[in-house]
């Protein structure tokens, strides 16, 4: 971090004054920097040529003390310069690496997070043991529900090259499979309302983010309340920025172990859309927890 | 040999296809055990344990309201517990060194069975209090549930609503008058708690005190310049707004 001084050397000054006093001043700078710049990246040997020619000069002109002054105070300048021009070259250089390597990091652990956080066990082996229970009890319904586990795998399933960008009706798509398995495990305790506009289908979203904020209503919100509740997903656009919701009537907003899969939400909108996309979680006051996520609005190729 | 009373259970599990499997295996592999009872969350599944008084709990571990292990602490002694879970690796560690029995869902009636037995045998005796396990169960179901202590979410009011606000949107936190001001690069939001509590919770890692009322987050701190009175002024990405440092925080920034 640097002071807002400019760093000497590498700018010519940039206002040009008309007194003769300060062009001259400012023209000494810039042949003074010029001279320390040069010496800063001119090789030894050249300086030590260079420093010869000066002592012949010196000899001819008469000036011997003078001449062995300069180059005296060339070479102690030398020293200086280049150890700080080396280590601005090393920091700049270090900068610069650690700038990239920090973007690369970032798109690798998001991308990373986003496949770890897809399919919890928990809800993996609870499901597996529904189908059991109605393959003996109901088998059309558990042939069913396991169509939607298959679909909700398939859609979790890392895919590292997307050939188009995700609309909101793929991402709302993917949720439904997930909502359905759920709804044959809760039963009442899981209530669904989606009110997303048919003009919307299209908006490009993120993969994957919806699907957080809606697990996250039932295993935060819903599974941890004896009697259920609510879902409402619902999409609007407002001000140019396409805005989805996910409220459930659940417990409420508890910080813990759910802020990871909103914590990476939030990591992958700044990846993607910098300041022009956010995730606001906000507390209603009848009770649950609203998780609203605001893209670019964007309409996606069919 | 008389015969003796006839062994009573209660279920208890949230989803009812769960409790439906358990019961209905139950009843292949021991057809004289009587369920008495089916519960639906671990208050309510110590409440009928009280009233009707079973041999034996079958306990799913994460319920709502109260969980399986919660739940068997409150019945310790009073009744023969078995965990049913479909997938709790920690839990399954601590049962194969308990002595408390466990069914993973969907079970395999040979399974059953072995559990079964095992409790038949143990029906003669009094049922073992468990502490030292139950104790182990609940360390390690709050493990991995809290990674860090520090405050991650700060709840503040916005335009009459409640936010969350995630730490890591916060730009700082500054002292006015009776409340304290929460900055991120799109609204502010006002919250109660000083900013001498604040410091205390937030991770010092990620938040820096750099004034008696201000809090700034490093992440968010653009660059440093210094003020006509010689003291460091910090300037935040996001934000036109300065924020001066006072005297004993400036050590802060000397090796930057």
């Amino acid at each position: 971090m640097s002071s807002s001084e400019v760093p000497p050397g590498n700018t010519a000054p940039r206002a040009r004054s008309r007194e003769p006093l300060s062009d001259i001043r400012s023209g000494i700078a810039v042949v003074w920097w010029g001279f320390f710049d040069w010496l800063a990246v001119v090789s030894w040997m050249k300086l030590a040529v260079v420093c010869l020619l000066a002592m012949i000069l010196g000899g001819i002109l008469n000036f011997p003390l003078l001449a062995l002054v300069v180059i005296i105070a060339s070479l102690i300048i030398k020293v200086i310069a280049s150890g700080k021009r080396r280590a601005e070259v090393t920091a700049e250089e270090a900068t610069r690496r650690a700038e990239t390597e920090q973007l690369e990091r970032t798109v690798v652990e998001a991308r990373m997070q986003a496949l770890q956080a897809q399919i919890e066990p928990h809800f993996l082996f609870n499901t597996l043991a529904s189908i059991d229970q109605l393959i003996l009890t109901d088998p059309p319904r558990a042939s069913q529900m396991q169509r939607s586990l298959i679909r909700y795998l398939r859609s979790a399933m890392p895919k590292m090259r997307e050939a188009k960008r995700p609309t909101l009706g793929q991402q709302l798509d993917l949720c439904t499979a997930y909502l359905e398995i759920m709804a044959v495990r809760m039963e009442d305790r899981m209530q669904l309302a989606v009110n997303v506009p048919k003009g919307l289908t299209s908006a490009v979203f993120p993969s994957m983010m919806l699907q957080t904020l809606v697990e996250n209503a039932i295993k935060h919100g819903l599974e941890p309340k004896a009697e259920g509740g609510r879902i409402d997903i619902g999409a609007e656009v407002v001000d140019g920025r396409l805005a989805v919701h996910v409220q459930d009537s659940g417990v409420g907003f508890r910080p813990g172990p759910g802020g990871v899969g909103l914590a990476n939400v939030r990591e992958r909108l700044q990846a993607l859309y910098g300041d022009r996309a956010e995730l606001i979680v906000d507390l209603p006051a009848q009770g649950g927890t609203r998780a609203t996520i605001m893209v670019p609005y964007e309409i996606g190729a069919p | 040999m008389p015969p003796a009373p006839a062994a009573t259970a209660i279920v208890a599990d949230d989803e009812r296809l769960m409790r439906d499997q358990i019961v209905g295996q139950l009843r292949e592999a021991w057809p004289e055990l009587a369920i008495v009872g089916e519960a639906g969350n671990g208050r309510e599944a110590v409440a009928l344990a009280r009233s009707l008084e079973p041999d034996i709990v079958f306990l799913d571990i994460r319920m709502p309201e109260m969980n399986g292990i919660d739940a068997a602490k409150a019945l310790a002694g009073e009744a023969h517990i078995v965990f049913v879970t479909a997938y709790d690796e920690y839990a399954i560690d601590a049962f194969e060194h308990g002595a408390v029995d466990y069914l993973l869902k969907p079970a395999e009636p040979g399974r059953v069975k072995i559990t079964c037995e095992r409790l038949r045998a143990r029906l003669e005796r009094k049922p073992l209090p468990m502490d030292d396990l139950l104790t182990e169960l609940s360390r390690r179901l709050g493990v991995g549930k809290s990674s860090s202590d520090h405050l991650r979410w700060v709840q503040a009011s916005v335009g009459g609503n409640i936010r969350m606000i995630a730490t890591s949107d916060i730009l700082f936190f500054r002292a006015e008058d009776k409340y304290t001001r929460v900055q991120t690069p799109r609204f502010e939001a006002l919250i109660r708690k000083p900013i001498k509590e604040l410091v205390l919770e937030l991770d010092p890692e990620e938040f820096w005190q750099i004034h008696r009322a201000t809090v700034v987050r490093v992440a968010a701190v653009e660059q440093i310049s210094r003020n006509l009175r010689g003291n460091p002024v910090v300037h935040l990405k996001g934000s036109a707004e300065t924020l001066e440092v006072s005297r004993s925080f400036h050590h802060l920034f000397h090796q930057m």
